[in-house]
């Protein structure tokens, strides 16, 4: 499977060109919310009037990508827990109204499909439509349903693929209570130097245009795993069946990019994997845009910026990404329980 | 292309706790939906529900649970159904932790079923609540990931009301690509506030139990369950039961509104014309359907405009909906269990309430028991977001 084109709304200013050419937004409050590009340019008013913060995201990013290339056979969206914002609105007028008479607005754009749903409306598309909840692997299985879906086809096709999660005060309390986020106040450029409980909260869309041939592609996507509740055996089991699945040697994977998080609890996952590539550069992307379930797929993003050869001067990558690499893993885990990896190799 | 079978079933409904249970209720025409019990709600007096008769405490202690203080209704519901269904398919734990046996569940209200502990914990009202690590859309799955030590591939799939239906289609092609040899596919949801004051606003719900293709349908009836099926690869349940081949499966978007199907059903006359051509069968080989049949104006007008378009002569088709109220994620795997029983016993099943079939379609659904060969069965599910999925079980005895 092949990557053509790549777009996300993140916190930092990546719906133009700022982002790529250095920029780096500096967050210092307690989430790293998104620089929103400007929706009403393309979202008719009526209709962004009603769209949740996830589905506005996700148009922003996908819309683009569906604008510069060819039309797609199908939109896989993986998204932990959607519009959750409009969710607990229409939760809390349940309560504060005794189960009264409710407006619906909330309720429809709350369903984590409404993204997808939405794309395919817009796009008037009828293809294959999935929308995988899968907590922080979503992104990883909207991946793999991609994989099986080209395996399938008999003609060359594409697929819209990506990933939204947004903040919202509600899902930021609940993680608050549920200790994963940092009691003190950080900063982004500070975030991955420390090592207390928990992490700061981010969002974001990431979006790509994928294929089943390599025709105007810059990337292949070689491979996504997936391990829950693993140990750390298994985790480097599972590295080198995906390298040997690829007929690809450690020294062959010339970049890591690696969610670390800042949270001193489970980051010994990442200098785990970094000890097995003592050749490979490596650089992290929290510091980019928070902690959040698909921030796998701002990690792609990033990854795919590298191989296309943009980003690569970053003043801001942490580590040291000095070329435009050839080969690169990514790894992310969430609360040490799923751990999702993907690979990546340069075409051209 | 390796064959996909089903070798183990396993439901929860309003309708009973097993498929012996549940296959009286559908040989004898006897509905599931009643007042709630156990379900608090204000609308308890004024709406029916398809409410599981058991309480999450009877739940807890059946699935073994009492000291799992995090899991919520979703969560017992999917364990119960889930244990039933590997119990069914004689799998060994063995088998179940190994890398090869995939799990994949779709649920719509997910961990957020208690609506009150969820607003307190959101709102940071007081101490936090025993869920507050249960309120993701994956919760259930994770939790029983977790008790019986899957390995493998996991998914949560979330498209609606055809969420597990979807389930079952990236099961059968996990076990076609040769990435998994066994896949435990369905879903779960429970009754939830959330979801009945959503449908509400929605102004779709039927203050009577729902009338599926009726010409005075009133709206859906909400009710809750959970349904497992095990997939197996031909070449690891060779000398097993078989209830099935899993032969076709479509999956389409309307591309028409968020809530609502489109009058011409593009999305689901494109998911059962895709089903059919993935099972290359043709339309008239289709011996019953089990149709979406939600009872809303909405959905069963453009499920006969589908059925209309897609089959010269309608088969014989009912919605078990109405016995055991739509239970939204869960819906496609229940009634894919339905279809089984059907098709293992050659037998249909009455659809009931439907006292003056839809005019223009001149076709009306099952309302007596009968019997029948039934060799190839269609079921169908269609979701909120344009999300439809069809999928067909054939006979391989």
């Amino acid at each position: 499977m092949f990557l053509k084109d790549a777009f996300a709304i993140s916190p930092q200013k990546t719906f133009n060109s700022s982002f790529e050419e250095g920029d780096f937004v500096v967050h210092d409050s307690k989430t790293f919310k998104v620089i929103d590009a400007d929706y009403a340019e393309f979202i008719p008013p009526s209709l962004l009037r009603r769209m949740g913060k996830a589905v506005k995201m996700g148009i922003g990013a996908a819309l683009p990508l569906m604008k510069r290339n060819a039309k797609t056979d199908g939109i896989i969206i993986g998204t932990a827990n959607g519009g959750l914002e409009n969710c607990i609105n229409f939760l809390n007028q349940i309560v504060d109204y005794n189960e009264g008479m409710l407006t619906p607005t909330h309720f429809v754009q709350s369903t984590p499909n409404a993204l997808a749903g939405q794309l395919a409306l817009m796009d008037d598309n009828p293809g294959y439509n999935v929308t995988h909840v899968n907590g922080s692997l979503s992104f990883e299985n909207a991946l793999v349903d991609a994989e099986l879906f080209f395996s399938e086809q008999e003609n060359p096709s594409s697929l819209l693929v990506g990933a939204v999660e947004e903040i919202s005060d509600y899902n930021y309390n609940i993680d608050l209570q549920a200790g994963r986020y940092k009691k003190e106040q950080l900063s982004n450029q500070d975030l991955l130097n420390s090592s207390t409980d928990g992490s700061v909260c981010g969002e974001g869309a990431s979006m790509f245009i994928v294929a089943s041939s390599p025709e105007n592609a810059y990337a292949e996507m070689c491979g996504v795993e997936q391990l829950t509740y693993p140990s750390a055996h298994d985790l480097s089991e599972r590295i080198a069946s995906l390298l040997a699945k690829n007929e690809i040697s450690v020294e062959d994977v010339d970049a890591l990019v690696l969610g670390k998080s800042g949270d001193g609890r489970y980051d010994g996952w990442y200098d785990h994997v970094t000890q097995q590539f003592p050749n490979a550069e490596f650089t992290y992307y929290k510091n980019f845009v928070g902690e959040y379930r698909t921030s796998s797929a701002f990690g792609m993003y990033l990854a795919s910026e590298l191989l296309r050869n943009k980003l690569v001067n970053h003043p801001e990558l942490m580590g040291n990404i000095s070329k435009q690499p050839k080969t690169v893993l990514l790894y992310n885990q969430f609360d040490g329980v799923r751990h999702g990896l993907i690979m990546l190799k340069r075409l051209v | 292309m390796t064959k996909v079978f089903v070798t183990g079933l396993g439901a929860i409904s309003s309708i009973g706790t097993n498929l012996e249970e549940q296959r009286h209720a559908l040989q004898n025409g006897i509905s599931g939906i009643g007042k709630a019990q156990h379900f608090e709600s204000n609308y308890k007096e004024t709406l029916l529900f398809g409410e599981v008769k058991l309480s999450d405490d009877d739940l807890s202690r059946l699935t073994d649970s009492s000291t799992e203080k995090e899991y919520t209704r979703t969560t017992l519901l999917a364990l119960y159904a889930f244990n039933q269904a590997i119990e069914n398919a004689n799998l060994s734990s063995d088998q179940i932790s190994l890398q090869s046996t995939a799990f994949i569940s779709g649920s719509t209200v997910g961990g957020m079923c208690y609506t009150d502990e969820l607003y307190a914990d959101a709102n940071m009202k007081g101490e936090a609540s025993n869920f507050v690590q249960s309120y993701e859309g994956s919760d259930h799955l994770l939790r029983i990931v977790k008790r019986h030590q899957i390995k493998g591939f996991t998914d949560t799939i979330n498209t609606a009301c055809s969420s597990s239906a979807n389930a079952f289609y990236l099961g059968a092609r996990l076990i076609q690509s040769g990435k998994a040899d066994r896949v435990i596919v369905g879903g779960a949801d429970s009754l939830a506030k959330y979801t009945v004051n959503g449908f509400n606003s929605l102004m779709i719900l039927s203050d009577e139990a729902c009338q599926p293709f009726d010409l005075n349908r009133k709206g859906l009836t909400l009710g809750e369950g959970a349904a497992y099926a095990v997939l197996e690869a031909e070449h690891v349940c060779s000398d097993k039961y078989k209830y099935a081949e899993l032969t076709g499966f479509g999956n389409a978007n309307d591309a028409f509104h968020p809530s609502t199907t489109s009058d011409d059903a593009r999305g689901p006359v494109l998911a059962m014309e895709r089903a059919l051509k993935k099972a290359n069968l043709p339309a008239t080989e289709i011996d019953y359907i089990n149709a979406h049949g939600t009872g809303t104006q909405n959905n069963d007008f453009t499920e006969t405009v589908a059925l209309k378009k897609v089959f010269e002569k309608v088969p014989p088709f009912n919605s078990t909906k109405s016995y055991t109220g739509h239970t939204l994620a869960a819906s496609g795997a229940l009634e894919a269990v339905f279809s089984l029983l059907s098709m293992v016993n050659n037998e249909l099943y009455p659809s009931l309430r439907c006292s003056t079939p839809i005019e223009e379609f001149n076709t009306p659904p099952i309302v007596t028991y009968q019997q029948a060969e039934l060799k190839n069965v269609l079921s169908n599910s269609f979701g909120f977001g344009g999300n439809c999925t069809s999928l067909i079980f054939s006979k391989c005895f």
